[in-house]
C-alpha cells in the first residue's frame, strides 16, 4: 500500500528528532560535568542526519531504483562539537589545574534551548505530515460512500 | 451506424476471451485471491498493530510514534477492508432484489 510510505518516512524523521532530543538532555544535563572517563570536561555532542533511501537495507535501496527515490532520514552519527573547554577559576575543584582553574563543558545553555525548541517544532511538524497522510487515505474511502 | 459501434463494443464485455480467462486463472489474479490477499495484508498489520503495543507495554520495544504509527496503519486498512465489504454486500443486495 502506497500511503504506508508516507508514514513510513515521517516516522523516520520521529525517530531522528527523538534522538537529537536525547542528545540536547545530555547536554543539558552536563552543562557543569568536568570528570569523565574519557578524562576532561565532558564534550558537547551533536547529531549528523543523512538522507538514507527506504530503511537502508538492500532490498529498499533496489524498490527505491525500481519506483519513486524518497529518502527517509537516518541518524549517521553523534559527534563532538570541537569548540574548546571554557576555563573557570575554582581552586577548590578536584579537577583544577596548577594554576587554579578548572575546565568546564562549554554548552551554551541559550544554544541548547534554542536546538530543543527546533526538535520539537520538527516532531510536530512530523505528526502533523503523519495526520495529512491519515486524512487524505480516510478521504479516499469517503469517494464510495 | 451507431448501433453498430455499441455492439462492438460491448461484445467484449458479454463474451470475454477464453484464453484470457484461463491465463488469468492459471496466473491466480483471480478476484477472490485479491480480495484474501489483502484481507492477509490488513491481518497482518493488526498483528503488528497489536505486537507493538505489547512490546511498549512491556518496555522492551520501539519507541510511542512507532506503535502509534503501528495503530494508525492497522486503523486505515481496516477501515479499506470495511468499505470493500460493504461495496461487496451492496453489490450482492441488488442482485438479489432483481426481479425474477
Amino acid at each position: 500500500m502506497n500511503f504506508l510510505d508516507a508514514l513510513n518516512i515521517s516516522s523516520s524523521g520521529l525517530g531522528a528528532q527523538r534522538v537529537r532530543m536525547n542528545v540536547i538532555s545530555s547536554n543539558l544535563a552536563n552543562i557543569n560535568t568536568t570528570h569523565t572517563p574519557e578524562g576532561g570536561p565532558y564534550v558537547r555532542k551533536d547529531v549528523v542526519f543523512a538522507a538514507c533511501p527506504g530503511s537502508c537495507s538492500f532490498k529498499n535501496i533496489l524498490d527505491n531504483q525500481v519506483t519513486a527515490n524518497l529518502p527517509e532520514v537516518r541518524v549517521v552519527g553523534i559527534i563532538n562539537d570541537g569548540r574548546q573547554p571554557l576555563l573557570r577559576y575554582d581552586p577548590q575543584n578536584p579537577d583544577a589545574n596548577d594554576k587554579g582553574y578548572v575546565a568546564m563543558p562549554n554548552i551554551n545553555l541559550i544554544e541548547e534551548m534554542v536546538n530543543m525548541i527546533s526538535a520539537t517544532r520538527s516532531y510536530e511538524a512530523n505528526v502533523a505530515a503523519i495526520k495529512a497522510a491519515k486524512k487524505m487515505a480516510l478521504k479516499a474511502m469517503e469517494i464510495g460512500r | 451506424m451507431k448501433t453498430i459501434a455499441i455492439q462492438n463494443n460491448i461484445k467484449p464485455l458479454l463474451s470475454p476471451p477464453i484464453n484470457e480467462k484461463q491465463s488469468q486463472e492459471q496466473q491466480g489474479n483471480s478476484f477472490g485471491k485479491m480480495l484474501s490477499n489483502s484481507i492477509t495484508e490488513v491481518n497482518s498489520l493488526q498483528n503488528e498493530a497489536d505486537k507493538a503495543i505489547q512490546e511498549l507495554a512491556t518496555g522492551k520495544g520501539k519507541g510511542i510514534h512507532e506503535t502509534m504509527i503501528a495503530l494508525d496503519k492497522a486503523e486505515v486498512s481496516f477501515k479499506l477492508m470495511m468499505q470493500v465489504r460493504n461495496k461487496i454486500i451492496a453489490a450482492y443486495e441488488q442482485i438479489m432484489r432483481m426481479q425474477v
